[in-house]
């Protein structure tokens, strides 16, 4: 039987891809979860897989195309019988137990008319009446916007909406529009889609999770030395070695020790899950906003492979070329501004990851040594965490910000 | 038995309700039977319903129209009747009609199975079919089996010159004098028919009204003109026996207030109202409630008692009007294919095909003053349309009810030509929410009928120019 392969959702925010690249011909046989294509949103380019397998007897759209979720991409011959076109791409959720979709909807049918009786006196016309059916809403609690208060179906809309907004703990404050002109000359900018995403992301994370942020600082006078002889070497091989790697090694140190700042909560709350991989997000700054592509398996991973896994994702984030999955999976974060200035800042945790490192500028500081009795110049980086204290506790933060410097400190733990 | 069937969803009776709910059930993918006793679709309606009678309504007001001419100074002569050619006339049309849903049957792959059908069980039937006994099991049924002509005491149910509306319309001879008990929507129309063909119509109703529930300002016009084309109207009497003597005619008792009289007549129609046929389908096989008036109980689902058995139309209560059913049909269909629909409809029109016709919906002013509903009211007199008067249809009004409050409209009432077809806007605006400013800004064409609905609001807004009415 033919079926039509449709784009699905394509992930928060994303509404909408260009097809950069359709990877089959009409013939070709697919099997599940083959990439069919790809295509590029304004951040990340994803792969869209097959969700049947079976001959691609048609193709319906091309290279540049800009498609929306629902739009149907391609008609594929299939050798399964009475496969329902289901595709999850992101939301690879296990399938569904099966319900009979006639009791689930004749009990759904209750909501609508099960406390209020019927929709009389609502003022709404039999389209809008109808829709409220199929959605489950029940009019008597939507305030009309159409002329003389009727209820159109945009008010229905908008009231999925805020449901949806609130369930994710987003809710909208009703903004007055203020106008900036009258008191100065004034330019407006449409934000990047980038730009919201991440707002949105970040306003989330800010409302949802209990941030605590532990300060402190590490002597990185003898990494920062031996970073200098590996960077000549580095030269040699077209490696560019920055001082990101060592951060990196070093937290995935830690991280192994306390395992907690490597969970993350699961979806019910109630269950911690612990990682036994580090993949480290890194969060890069591109013309077009923030990204955080991850490196993956930092515990199995030299300064010079390190080195150049950044130099690649960074190029590609700036270049928007990053696929949607290398931004996927991280356990934990860093953040560095150190390049730029700064003493201190609290970065925002970045879920479900439940703690991030944010490392600001080092600077060379007089260090009192016990052991000769005199100060001593060292180089002294500040850096701060940002955990969920729903997982993490202070003191245990405070634990691993101490480790950390520590770790930073000790060259050995960089020397094989 | 012989023979055995299934059906993901199987229906009983193919009338208006029953084929629209086949065929969106078969629409919406789902492997339908429709069962009918009758050796065509269609059921009452097509059959021996609304469409035969609109046929002879049809030829009834044509020719009422022809003789009117005469007023204009056009005259014809007498009309020469054929009887079988009118038959052969409004067989033709109900065939036509037939074989186009037979047609449509087909193309939507429903399959049509003719029988009666009785349940066994909960999920099964059993139907009495020309060739033996089919047992047909089902997922989901929906009972679309209708109503059938009530009879009354006194009355020979069985004998030839005792008719129903069914027998009425088959037009077997113009007896010359008929008796139509019930002045009811039925009764009217065919004793019209019969007058116009050459009948001397009586009319007995029980109630003190013709139309009995409806605004007697919409009865007036049409019972004025009765008056001139009956031979009698007699109200707030009763038929007590109806005798048929050797002469081939019947003697009929009629009381009244004033006492007995013994009157002969040729034909007797009973029109006195239809009877759901709950009765014919051994519903006690099921688990199926059914109250004390023989309807079956629904929700707004159409769901019986029976969670996979819906029923629609006459067999679930009054109003028994085909677009009821329509609709019901379509909704039992769509819940029994798991979709989320509901019988929500705002009003359901009514329609007396007479001429001229009686139409309303919604709120009528009896119910109003019956229940102390408040209303207030915007009326159109077609005495003052140049297009009614131009048709000879000044008798006519178009009145809108609405609600003090917020001035949307309750319901709509029309008496003239046309009304049935005038109606429909009454009902869009009832189920849209219209008020009265919304009916008056609508533009309506210049010069109709339809337009007196735009006036009838216009009058209740002060703002109509086609009339003077002093300031309230």
């Amino acid at each position: 039987m033919i079926k039509e392969i449709i784009l699905p959702e394509l992930g928060e925010g994303i509404d909408g891809a260009e097809v950069s690249e359709v990877s089959v011909t009409v013939g070709d046989v697919v099997a599940v979860d083959e990439t069919i294509m790809v295509l590029e949103s304004d951040k990340a380019s994803m792969e869209i897989p097959a969700d049947v397998s079976g001959t691609i007897s048609e193709i319906l759209v091309a290279t540049g195309d800009e498609l929306k979720p629902g739009h149907v991409l391609m008609k594929i011959e299939t050798t399964e019988k009475n496969v329902e076109a289901q595709v999850t791409v992101h939301k690879a959720q296990p399938t569904e137990p099966e319900t009979k979709p006639e009791e689930f909807v004749l009990s759904e049918l209750k909501t609508v008319f099960g406390t209020t009786g019927s929709s009389e006196n609502v003022f709404a016309s039999p389209g809008v009446r109808r829709l409220a059916r199929e959605l489950g809403i029940n009019l008597q609690i939507i305030k009309g916007s159409g002329p003389k208060g009727r209820i159109t179906k945009d008010d229905l809309n908008g009231y999925i909406k805020l449901k949806m907004a609130m369930s994710s703990g987003l809710i909208p404050a009703p903004k007055q529009e203020v106008d900036f002109s009258k008191w100065g000359d004034v330019e407006i900018q449409k934000l990047t889609r980038i730009k919201k995403i991440t707002g949105e992301r970040l306003q989330r994370a800010w409302q949802s999770i209990p941030h605590v942020t532990q300060f402190d600082e590490a002597d990185i006078t003898d990494i920062d030395a031996y970073r200098k002889e590996l960077k000549i070497d580095g030269a040699k091989k077209g490696i560019k070695v920055t001082f990101l790697p060592f951060l990196m090694k070093a937290a995935t140190i830690v991280l192994k020790e306390r395992p907690a700042f490597n969970s993350s909560l699961d979806h019910t709350d109630q269950h911690l899950v612990f990682k036994n991989y580090y993949h480290l997000g890194i969060a890069v700054d591109t013309p077009n906003g923030l990204t955080v592509p991850v490196v993956r398996n930092v515990d199995k991973k030299s300064i010079f492979d390190l080195s150049e896994d950044l130099m690649d994702l960074s190029t590609r984030a700036r270049d928007k070329k990053l696929k949607h999955n290398e931004m996927k999976g991280g356990t934990f974060t860093i953040s560095s501004l150190g390049g730029i200035g700064g003493t201190g800042f609290s970065p925002i945790v970045n879920p479900p990851e439940v703690a991030i490192m944010g490392v600001s500028r080092s600077a060379w500081k007089q260090v009192f040594d016990k052991e000769s009795g005199e100060f001593q110049a060292r180089f002294v980086m500040p850096f701060s965490l940002s955990y969920d204290h729903r997982v993490i506790d202070g003191a245990a933060a405070a634990a691993f910000t101490s480790r950390l410097a520590a770790v930073l400190s000790d060259l050995s733990y960089f020397k094989d | 038995m012989a023979e055995s069937k299934h059906a993901e969803i199987v229906v009983i009776g193919a009338g208006p309700g029953g084929y629209a709910a086949a065929f969106r059930a078969a629409d919406l993918g789902k492997q339908v039977i429709l069962i009918d006793k009758d050796p065509t679709l269609g059921g009452v309606c097509l059959n021996r319903g609304c469409i035969p009678s609109k046929a002879l309504l049809h030829i009834s007001k044509v020719m009422e129209e022809a003789s009117h001419l005469s007023k204009m100074g056009i005259t014809y002569g007498e009309p020469q009747i054929d009887l079988d050619a009118i038959r052969a006339h409004k067989d033709k049309i109900v065939f036509q009609l037939n074989e186009g849903i037979a047609q449509m049957a087909k193309a939507r792959k429903v399959e049509w199975v003719k029988g009666a059908a009785t349940f066994t069980s909960n999920t099964e039937l059993s139907v009495k079919t020309d060739v033996g006994d089919i047992a047909v099991s089902f997922n989901k049924c929906i009972v679309a089996a209708g109503s059938v002509s009530a009879t009354i005491p006194g009355v020979p149910a069985d004998h030839p010159s005792v008719l129903t509306s069914r027998t009425a319309l088959d037009l077997v001879d113009i007896p010359e004098r008929l008796l139509v008990i019930g002045g009811g929507i039925i009764g009217l129309e065919l004793g019209q028919v019969y007058a116009a063909l050459g009948s001397k119509v009586s009319v007995v109703e029980f109630l003190p009204n013709l139309l009995p529930g409806t605004d007697s300002d919409l009865v007036k016009p049409l019972q004025r003109k009765l008056k001139k084309q009956f031979e009698s109207i007699q109200l707030s009497s009763k038929v007590t026996t109806v005798t048929p003597n050797k002469k081939g005619t019947l003697y009929v008792t009629i009381e009244n207030e004033k006492g007995t009289k013994k009157e002969v007549f040729n034909k007797v129609l009973v029109s006195v109202g239809r009877k759901p046929n709950t009765n014919l389908l051994n519903i006690e096989a099921t688990g199926v409630e059914v109250n004390e008036h023989g309807f079956i109980n629904v929700d707004v689902y159409q769901r019986t008692s029976e969670k996979n058995i819906f029923a629609i139309g006459d067999i679930v209560g009054n109003p028994m009007l085909a677009h009821k059913a329509t609709h019901e049909g379509r909704v039992a269909a769509e819940v029994a294919s798991g979709h989320p629909a509901a019988f929500d409809v705002r009003a359901i029109p009514s329609v007396v095909y007479t001429d001229p016709e009686v139409a309303w919906a919604g709120l009528t002013e009896t119910e109003a003053k019956d229940n102390g509903i408040a209303y207030e009211k915007g009326e159109f007199p077609w005495a003052a349309s140049g297009k009614a008067i131009a048709m000879d249809a000044n008798q006519g009004k178009t009145k809108i009810l609405f609600d003090p409050e917020n001035k949307k409209v309750l319901g709509v009432g029309i008496v003239g030509p046309g009304a049935g077809d005038m109606i429909s806007e009454g009902m869009l605006a009832i189920e849209m929410g219209a008020d009265a400013e919304d009916i008056s800004l609508t533009v309506h064409p210049h010069p109709t009928l339809g337009e007196t609905f735009g006036m009838a609001a216009e009058v209740f807004e002060g703002t109509i120019t086609d009339l003077y009415v002093p300031k309230k």
